[in-house]
């Protein structure tokens, strides 16, 4: 439909609609006429008389976000009908959870292997040994013990560990937020609804507001959490959660019996030293 | 007076028909979602949505899925109330933004994993550090890096894009045609 002796197309709300598309058309900047599913899905959602009412609520500032914010919600409704952004936040919610588990576990495997280095190594000095034994060090240096004493720090290494000043541990030890404080014990609905900073001019910037106890009363934590939980049936990543589980184990139960053989061996190598410092005692008094 | 007190027991209308102050006959659509107890419930979904809005979506789902349905769209509603500029779709971005700031994290913690393993494997060479290596998830491939709706965020430049690299597991597309009636 064009307007008459006009050059510009009506848009797509006044097209579906089929009425005339004025220069105060309150749609045609968020409805172009080449996109008409836009519309209809927005339209099937809400309607154009609630789309009006929420618009005329808003300060005109904000009408720009609102529109973008019901078009992709009428987007998703269209994609998916029966769950729609709940849908959505759900599966993100599900994602973060899995992500927390990963990352835990990475962190933990980190913190193991940091505290087995830190137990298994003491620090190590050849020329004490020496020392202890009576003998001066040898200026040319006897193999075995130059190659020891090439690397004093070798046993020091907790401190060239990247692990334990690296931001991103830090951050993750850090901000072990209320939310997924909060999603840990299945509190989720708090952490559903978040104002953003810039939103509806009630926040002050850089606020981000949790909407908490109210929610719970809506749909009924509880229901949500069971909800949730019987998502998880629906969810194919179950048979990937289980593998995930599966593999966690597999490491953790390797990481524990690469432990015992570690500390075996470090017991091997501290026992070898003291042998070969015993020989060397034994050919220095025999010369 | 007994078929009145009779009828008063039998059939309390729903919500919704208290809301539009309409009989609530005993097919009402709106019955098996809106009880009485919850008025507020429908009032949301009334106000954001419109009664015919929501009779039209759940004529066009299955009869199975019409809980599921309802209940998404009372948490919308509520949302769009709460928070008329974003709805419930600040708290998507809001849960993407996470999802991408952990799975940076879990990508540098695996880093460091890496870089510990190779370093005590330059050390003690004879040892066995392969569990120091990094947990391969597959979980976290199947839905941040290949169907993570990545697009949806607030921009000031352009609109929210749809998620389209979405697949869910579930089958929300059962439900039926558009125009069609649910098989009931």
């Amino acid at each position: 439909m064009t307007l008459k002796g006009g050059t510009s197309q009506a848009c797509a709300a006044c097209k579906y609609q089929r009425r005339k598309c004025t220069s105060e058309c309150l749609l045609a900047p968020y409805f172009p006429p080449d996109q008409p599913k836009r519309f209809r899905n927005a339209h099937r959602l809400f309607g154009v008389r609630n789309i009006s009412k929420i618009l005329e609520e808003l300060d005109p500032s904000q009408k720009a976000d609102a529109m973008r914010s019901i078009i992709s919600q009428a987007d998703i409704r269209d994609r998916f009908p029966v769950h729609g952004c709940l849908g959505v936040i759900r599966h993100y919610d599900y994602q973060i959870r899995q992500l927390q588990e990963e990352l835990q576990a990475v962190h933990a495997q980190l913190a193991l292997y940091r505290q087995q280095e830190m137990s298994a190594m003491p620090p190590y000095d050849p020329s004490q040994l020496q020392l202890q034994l009576g003998m001066p060090r040898p200026v040319d240096g006897h193999a075995l013990f130059n190659q020891e004493d090439s690397d004093p720090q070798q046993y020091n290494s907790v401190n060239a560990l990247p692990i334990a000043s690296h931001p991103s541990y830090n951050s993750f030890c850090g901000n072990v937020t209320a939310d997924y404080i909060d999603s840990k014990d299945n509190n989720l609905v708090n952490s559903f609804w978040i104002q953003q900073s810039c939103s509806n001019g009630n926040n002050s910037n850089d606020q981000i507001q949790m909407m908490g106890s109210q929610t719970d009363q809506l749909i009924g934590s509880q229901s949500m959490q069971q909800d949730v939980i019987q998502d998880y049936e629906f969810f194919d990543v179950i048979n990937d959660r289980q593998s995930f589980i599966d593999l966690k184990e597999n490491h953790e139960s390797s990481s524990e019996s690469s432990l015992i053989d570690t500390t075996q061996t470090l017991e091997n190598i501290a026992e070898n030293e003291l042998k070969n410092a015993a020989a060397c005692l034994t050919l220095t008094s025999v010369n | 007076m007994a078929s009145s007190s009779n009828t008063a027991t039998y059939n309390t209308p729903c919500a919704a028909c208290k809301f539009l102050r309409r009989k609530c006959v005993p097919d009402c659509i709106f019955a098996p979602y809106f009880p009485p107890e919850e008025p507020h419930k429908f009032a949301n979904v009334h106000k954001i949505f419109g009664a015919s809005n929501i009779t039209k979506l759940l004529n066009d789902i299955l009869p199975h899925q019409r809980e599921d349905a309802v209940n998404s769209l009372a948490y919308e509603a509520e949302a769009r109330v709460r928070d008329p500029v974003y709805g419930c779709v600040g708290a998507i971005s809001f849960l993407q933004m996470q999802v991408e700031r952990l799975q940076e994290e879990l990508d540098a913690a695996n880093a460091d994993l890496i870089q510990y393993a190779s370093s005590c494997n330059h050390r003690y060479p004879h040892q066995n550090m392969s569990s120091a290596l990094p947990i391969q998830s597959t979980t976290t491939t199947q839905y941040t890096s290949q169907q993570a709706p990545r697009q949806i965020r607030p921009n000031n430049n352009a609109y929210y894009p749809t998620p389209s690299t979405f697949s869910f597991p579930w089958n929300d597309n059962n439900a039926s045609g558009r125009g069609g009636a649910a098989g009931e």
